[in-house]
Order: C-alpha cells, then sequence, then structure tokens
C-alpha cells in the first residue's frame, strides 16, 4: 500500500492538521479527507468531511473507530495537540495523553494500517549534558516542569508500545523543532516578535528552526507514503541565540536566571500553568536534533534555520506596513 | 564685546587682531555646537545614533555565521593576537613530533589534561593550526562543567571548544575535523600541584572505542609546562558546592590577586606529538572488545606518561 485513499485529521484546526487537510484535498484528487476536531472550522474546503469528536470524551474511542471504520480510512494523522501550554494542566492531560490512548484504542478496532503523529523535537529536553546534535535514538527526557512536555513524552511512550503490539501497521512520529515562517503562530514566535527579547546573562545556546513549508512537506510525505519509524524534521545550520536576535535586529535584554525566572512567574504560571523554566530553559541549553535522518527520508529542507527565521522576520516587517 | 568678557583667556588691552580672532572662533564653536534646531536637542537622533554605535560595538568580533558546533571564523580571527602571544611570549611553546601527525585525515589526539582552563587545547589547536593551515581546525574537547559555566560556555564555543561526550567527537571526526581530548577529565583538572605530571586514569576507554569505531589514527600527545601554569596548592570542596562548581582552586595567586589570579604563569611549555596510532587495520568491531579496548587505553596512557617524563626530564628548568 502507498498512498492510502481516504485520510482521516485529528486536530483539524489545529496548523498542521489544517494546512495538511488543504494541501492533500487540492494535490490528491482522488483522495478522500475526513477531519476530525471539537469544532468546525470557519473555512473549510469541500471536498473535506468533518466529523465532531471530542477526544477527552471518554467514549470518543467508539465514535472514531466507527468513523475509521465507515470511511475505511487508510491513514490517520493525529495532531490534537496544544499548540501552546494552558493553565488548565488536567485538561491537557486528558486531551493529550489521554486523547493519543483513545485513538490508539480506535486505530486498533478499526485496523489502520498507518498512523502519523506530530511531536516536536522540545521532548529532547534542554539538558546542560546534551549532545550538540540529539539523534532520534536518544532518550526523551523532557522538561520535568513543562507539563506538555511531559505528556507528549507519554504520548510517545504509548506510540513505542502501541507499534510494538501491532506491528503490521505503520507508525510514523515527525518530531519538528520550533516551527517559523510567515503563517505560524504559537507563544514562540510571539516571544521572539517582541521589540524587547529577554534573554538569559552568559547563555547563548544554539537555536534550530524549521519553516513550516519544510514541516508540512514531511507531513505531507509521511501521510502520502510508508515512512515508518521516528524522524527528526528540523532546519540544518543551527544559530546561536543572540546571532538570531542581531539579524532581526531585535534588542536583547539579559538578564540573570534567577531575577528572570522571578520576575516572569507569576505570568508564566498565569498564561501556560508552568513556572518561567518550562519555557526559559530551551534558551539556556542546547537541544539541537539532528535531522540527517528525515533529510533522507523526506528530502533536504528548503530552508535552513537562518533562512525559515528570515522569512518570519520579513513576513512580520511587512505585516507591520500592511 | 567688552573687553571684561575674558572668559576665552585674552588679556585686557591685547591687539585688535587677536580680539577680533578671539571673536570669530567664538563664533564658530557657538554654531558647531548648537543644534540646527535651536528650540531642543534631537533626542530620538541621539537615541538611534547611540544605539546603532553600540549594537555594532555588540556585532564587533563576532560574525553571524557560526560552523555547526557554534565554532565562529571571526572571534577566533579577532582572538589570534592574543593567542599568538600567549603562544609565542608568555609561553614560548616549543613543539616537536608535528611532522609524523597525519595530513588529510582526521585524527584524534590525545593529551595529559592540567588545570581547569582550556589552555592546554586552545595551545595545541593553535600548534596544528600554525603547522597545516589547510586543514580544518582542530577541536577540544571540554569537561561538562565548563562547557556549560554561564559566559565561558558561549565563549568556549565560539573559539572551537566542545563538550565532551562520544556523539559529539564522533560527529566531529565523520565530518573530518580532528578532535583533542583530554580523558583525564575531571580527575586531570583536578589535579594539585604535587600531582603534577602524574597522568591520571583515562576515563572508561571512551576515547579509544571512539578512535576505532571511526577507524581515526589516536595521535598521542604531551604538554609539558602546562601543569605549573596554575599550581593548585590546595582544593576547597565545601565552599565550592554553593557556587555549582567541582571545587574552587587555591593558587598563590587565586583567589587572593582576585580576577588577576586567573592569569597563568609564564612557565615554559613544550607540546610533543608521538607516533600516530593507526586504527584502521583492527576495524569497527574492535570497538565492541572490551579487552582490547582497555589495553590500546593503557597503553596509551603509559605512553603519554612516558613522553611527559621524558619532557620533563629534558627541560632545563620550569621557566626556561
Amino acid at each position: 500500500m502507498s498512498a492510502p485513499a481516504t485520510v482521516a485529521i485529528t486536530g483539524l484546526r489545529t496548523f498542521i492538521g489544517q494546512r495538511i487537510a488543504e494541501r492533500l484535498a487540492t494535490r490528491a484528487p482522488r483522495l478522500r479527507v475526513v477531519g476530525i476536531d471539537l469544532r468546525r472550522p470557519q473555512r473549510l474546503e469541500r471536498k473535506i468531511a468533518f466529523e465532531r469528536v471530542d477526544l477527552t470524551d471518554p467514549a470518543s474511542h467508539a465514535r472514531l473507530a466507527e468513523i475509521f471504520a465507515r470511511e475505511r480510512v487508510e491513514a490517520v494523522l493525529h495532531a490534537a495537540f496544544r499548540r501552546d501550554p494552558t493553565p488548565d494542566v488536567e485538561t491537557d492531560h486528558e486531551l493529550e495523553t489521554v486523547g493519543t490512548l483513545q485513538l490508539l484504542h480506535a486505530c486498533t478496532a478499526a485496523k489502520v494500517p498507518r498512523l502519523v503523529v506530530a511531536s516536536t523535537t522540545m521532548l529532547y529536553g534542554p539538558r546542560a549534558d546534551n549532545p550538540n546534535y540529539l539523534t532520534e535514538c536518544h532518550p526523551l527526557r523532557g522538561h520535568p516542569e513543562a507539563h506538555c512536555v511531559q505528556n507528549r513524552v507519554q504520548v510517545e511512550a504509548l506510540l513505542v508500545d502501541w507499534a510494538r503490539r501491532h506491528p503490521h501497521a505503520q507508525v510514523t512520529v515527525l518530531r519538528c523543532a520550533w516551527l517559523m515562517g510567515p503563517s505560524y503562530f504559537d507563544r514562540v514566535v510571539r516571544h521572539f516578535a517582541r521589540p524587547i527579547v529577554p534573554t538569559l546573562l552568559g547563555y547563548d545556546p544554539l537555536l534550530q528552526f524549521v519553516h513550516e513549508e519544510d514541516c508540512l512537506d514531511a507531513f505531507e510525505q509521511a501521510v502520502l507514503d510508508a515512512h515508518p519509524g521516528v524522524y527528526n524534521v528540523v532546519a540544518p545550520d543551527p544559530l546561536p541565540l543572540s546571532t538570531i536576535l542581531r539579524l532581526s535586529g531585535t534588542t536583547r535584554a539579559p538578564l540573570p536566571a534567577a531575577i528572570l525566572y522571578r520576575m516572569r512567574d507569576l505570568a508564566a504560571r498565569a498564561a501556560t500553568g508552568d513556572p518561567p523554566a518550562a519555557f526559559y530553559d530551551y534558551l539556556r541549553w542546547t537541544w539541537v536534533a539532528d535531522g540527517a535522518r528525515g533529510y533522507a527520508a523526506f528530502g533536504e529542507p528548503a530552508y535552513t534555520s537562518r533562512e525559515a527565521w528570515i522569512s518570519f522576520v520579513s513576513s512580520r516587517r511587512l505585516r507591520q506596513y500592511r | 564685546m567688552s573687553e571684561q568678557d575674558g572668559d576665552l583667556g585674552a588679556p585686557p588691552g591685547s591687539a585688535p587682531v587677536l580680539r577680533d580672532a578671539l571673536d570669530a572662533l567664538r563664533e564658530r564653536l557657538h554654531e558647531r555646537f548648537t543644534p540646527a534646531n535651536a528650540d531642543g536637542v534631537d533626542w530620538m537622533a541621539l537615541y538611534e545614533s547611540m544605539r546603532r554605535r553600540f549594537a555594532s560595538l555588540g556585532m564587533r568580533d563576532l560574525s553571524a555565521d557560526v560552523d555547526d558546533f557554534g565554532m565562529d571564523a571571526e572571534a577566533i580571527a579577532s582572538a589570534r593576537p592574543w593567542l599568538d602571544l600567549l603562544y609565542d611570549r608568555w609561553w614560548r611553546v616549543t613543539v616537536s613530533g608535528v611532522e609524523a601527525v597525519p595530513r588529510g585525515r582526521a585524527s584524534l589526539f590525545v593529551a595529559n589534561h592540567s588545570g581547569l582552563l582550556p589552555w592546554d587545547g586552545l595551545m595545541i589547536a593553535a600548534a596544528l593550526g600554525r603547522h597545516q593551515p589547510a586543514a580544518p581546525r582542530a577541536r577540544f574537547l571540554v569537561a561538562d562543567w565548563l562547557a556549560t559555566l554561564p559566559f565561558a560556555q558561549p565563549w568556549i564555543a565560539r573559539h572551537g571548544g566542545v563538550r565532551a561526550c562520544r556523539e559529539n567527537a564522533e560527529r566531529l571526526l565523520r565530518t573530518d575535523r580532528s578532535v583533542i581530548a583530554f580523558p583525564e577529565g575531571a580527575k586531570g583538572a583536578a589535579k594539585v600541584f604535587r600531582q603534577r605530571y602524574r597522568v591520571q586514569r583515562f576515563g572508561r576507554g571512551g576515547v579509544v572505542r571512539t578512535a576505532l569505531a571511526l577507524g581515526a589514527p589516536l595521535v598521542p600527545v604531551a604538554v609539558v609546562g602546562a601543569e605549573e601554569a596554575h599550581p593548585v596548592l590546595f582544593k576547597v570542596e565545601t565552599a565550592a558546592r554553593a557556587f555549582g562548581l567541582p571545587f574552587i582552586p587555591v593558587t598563590p595567586t587565586f583567589p587572593a590577586l582576585g580576577p588577576l589570579g586567573i592569569v597563568p604563569l609564564p612557565t615554559k611549555w613544550s607540546i610533543v606529538f608521538g607516533a600516530p596510532i593507526e586504527t584502521t587495520e583492527l576495524g569497527p568491531d574492535a570497538a565492541d572488545d572490551e579487552i582490547l579496548v582497555w589495553r590500546m587505553t593503557e597503553e596509551l596512557r603509559s605512553q603519554i606518561q612516558s613522553m611527559v617524563e621524558v619532557g620533563v626530564r629534558e627541560r632545563p628548568s620550569v621557566w626556561r
């Protein structure tokens, strides 16, 4: 089996879910797309069928299994994850970890032959003792204080377990670096889009991005062709944080870690439910992933980290003058 | 203009020519220092000009391009005069045996370690850079605690240091860049003065295993003189824990002289490169042969130990 006839996408309203649904609908004319989410997107291609399922509902696995069987789904793209962590830690866990479990039960029941799951290189965790390039075999150490990262680490453990018990199924996990590009937006982008960016005094790690189009290319190929395994989806040539901010002409506000963490504590907990270390540690230690395996499978990315960053910066400038 | 107005120092009753000249000068000074829009200073323009000036100051010595391990060729070029000063004048480094270093191939250099600061790594890299200017710069591995120390970490990364771990060494060797390793690790850095030139245990054999896995030649290197540059009299361990350091070294100058105390002593250095040990014929499977790895590690250690002893015996004094 190469190209599936019907693809189901959970998290149709997420960036990856929506863009991949649109791409598949326009580029693969004979392919059916079933989009699953909590609410119907405002704008939906006519070719995309919408199904409303709440993954935090305990009965959602039966509902998903019924949809997968009825539509004869041959590939599932699981992208129903939080873009940013929310203060509602319980619901985040229900949606991300337990929701994945529901989806896996449904895949078992409907015998779905291909599963593609969106993941992130943040799961390797920012650690002082990381090697400069983390390969796919490196243990996922996560960040103990970032609850969404820990949820996704559990998701990957569930996937490993499930893939072992269902050897016939092709499970693809794509771990993406921080996305940058003209249309993607999340808290990382918001952080870097500030006129003055707080950084940690005395630290200047290499940072890695991936351009949104390169990321979507990898997802599209993973859905359409068989690529079982785990892949880092990252842009080559990481750059030091200081260089990145100089490229965009952003003013840095280097602060000692103790002061920065205390200063941002309340705001960070209110916005994400985690202490500031859950985010700023990613600007403190290196957690660059090695993309060689992904390049061999999905081709060289069109954008380096620098180009992805410049693409984001220039689109932001244009937006200011619109 | 009256003659009492003598703030420019014109003596009363001086020649009218001089007075005219002073008037003209004053007028020109007034013109020069009054902004065009006299009703106020253009603070925005001033701020913008300062910002530009300081931004370019921040960009000084650093290029926007680093390699995949964060090494910055421009930072190295601007540090070059200082490193040359240390190399030629301060330590008067003499190099021997460098002709035998394999050309056109990445090698794994194994050296005795000394002191907490990576001076030995910088000097070996400089010696190799002088001998083989066309080859990619050799990268020195630094211990964990230094590779993660604030301020030190960005500086070391820009100047070619890499955190010591097997993945990093393998990646460097695979991409044809030589690696300088100090397998004594923390035990080597923690040597006190009376333990100098006693080469400690070589970790768990990771260096030899890496060389075997990639077929890279192992080059033993003895650095003589470096172990006296920071003579550690004793170590303070309890107070160091408060700062997250393994220990605080107490040398004749540190911490007594404060920041000046980190200036190393101008000892006479010699760097001796031994004959390279070929590992290709053993094949990558030999890396899993624990007994072979252990034996080669111990042989390498004793070879470096004897090279160091010869160097120490043959030098006329620590300073010459």
